[in-house]
């Protein structure tokens, strides 16, 4: 399955909308068989931050994984985001 | 002009001239309601430019300056944070709800698309995003007065302003740390490690986001909450916490760029 991010938004900032999406999404998810691979892709997003990254693709790994591939993008404010996801939690 | 300035510094008397009248320090301390000290350091800091006038270099202010500092929207935020007295800020700069706020973000996203790189209007957007949304998140039912936030940008002088009179980083940060001592401490924390003020929730990424873009990226941000602030620039390492004078109710983020 590929997510194409820019169908939730151009601009994915508040945690508000991040839930939304996540959970408007759901439907979709269920569809998901046990080995397919689901690649976000962010082609199209302009603004990205921690915040809705958190609430749509933090609990997606949670759920699917290693199977949640992540498309190649320049999009710098998608670039740090991600960087800043994947440290661990605690001191800086 | 000498003859002028030796009478003014003789008589301690103010110059006055057909055009501009120069008004002493103390007098633009009253005006302002800030301490003298705060005028000199902002004279320092260009942000209040002085006229130095006499042999000693008294600080003397044009009328005119003091009106256009006070129109400024860096000024105004500050006040309106700092006011012992809640109040609603203009309509152009007051987003009650988060969805007023999304809007003028993206209007901001539109006009920054237009003066600067996409990588720069993304990150911009981004970090303005996070703080403002951050006092939306922390401040959710428990608003001490005026809710929502002030937002504003000028982006021929190249800055972004954000302000609320929320809770500010210690009481939000006390939820999940009961052992933090003061607002030194908070604001650190805030900058620097991954908790967070809605626990049990898994969040706090926030504003380390914003510190991490800040530092690598030809931008400057002051963040003050209560009475302590940092600033942060490009290449920056080490957050330092520093006081002043001023008593922030919530919270107040000044981005340059």
């Amino acid at each position: 399955m590929i997510i194409e991010l820019k169908k939730f938004g151009t601009a994915l900032i508040s945690r508000p909308s991040g839930k939304e999406a996540w959970l408007a999404f759901q439907s979709s998810l269920k569809d998901v068989s046990e080995h397919e691979e689901v690649i976000i892709d962010f082609t199209g997003v302009l603004v990205l931050t921690p915040s809705w990254a958190d609430e749509f693709l933090t609990p997606l790994r949670t759920r699917f994984k290693d199977k949640v591939k992540l498309m190649d993008t320049d999009n710098a404010s998608v670039e740090a985001t991600m960087t800043i996801l994947d440290k661990p939690v605690g001191n800086a | 002009m000498a003859n002028i300035c030796e009478d003014l510094h003789r008589y301690g008397r103010i110059y006055i001239d057909m055009t501009n009248s120069l008004i002493s320090i103390s007098n633009i301390a009253k005006q302002l309601g800030v301490s003298i000290d705060t005028l000199r350091r902002w004279d320092k800091t260009h942000r209040l430019p002085s006229t130095r006038i006499g042999p000693r270099g008294h600080r003397y202010y044009r009328q005119a300056d003091i009106d256009l500092f006070l129109r400024n929207d860096i000024y105004l935020a500050r006040q309106w944070a700092m006011s012992t007295v809640g109040s609603t800020p203009p309509s152009e700069v007051y987003c009650q709800t988060r969805d007023v706020f999304q809007v003028r973000l993206e209007r901001l996203q539109g006009q920054l698309q237009r003066v600067v790189p996409e990588s720069t209007m993304s990150l911009l957007c981004a970090i303005a995003g996070e703080i403002g949304n951050n006092s939306f998140d922390h401040n959710l039912g428990n608003w001490p007065d005026v809710t929502g936030i002030y937002f504003s940008f000028d982006l021929r002088n190249g800055y972004i302003v954000l302000a609320d009179r929320g809770l500010g980083i210690l009481t939000t940060l006390k939820r999940a740390l009961p052992e933090l001592k003061d607002t030194d401490e908070a604001l650190k924390i805030a900058f620097t490690e991954t908790i967070s003020g809605r626990r049990p929730e898994v969040r706090g990424n926030g504003l380390k986001f914003v510190r991490q873009v800040v530092i690598d990226n030809p931008f400057t941000l002051m963040f003050q909450t209560g009475d302590v602030y940092l600033n942060l620039k490009q290449n920056d390492r080490d957050v330092i916490i520093s006081h002043t004078d001023g008593n922030i109710r919530g919270c107040l983020a000044i981005i340059n760029f």
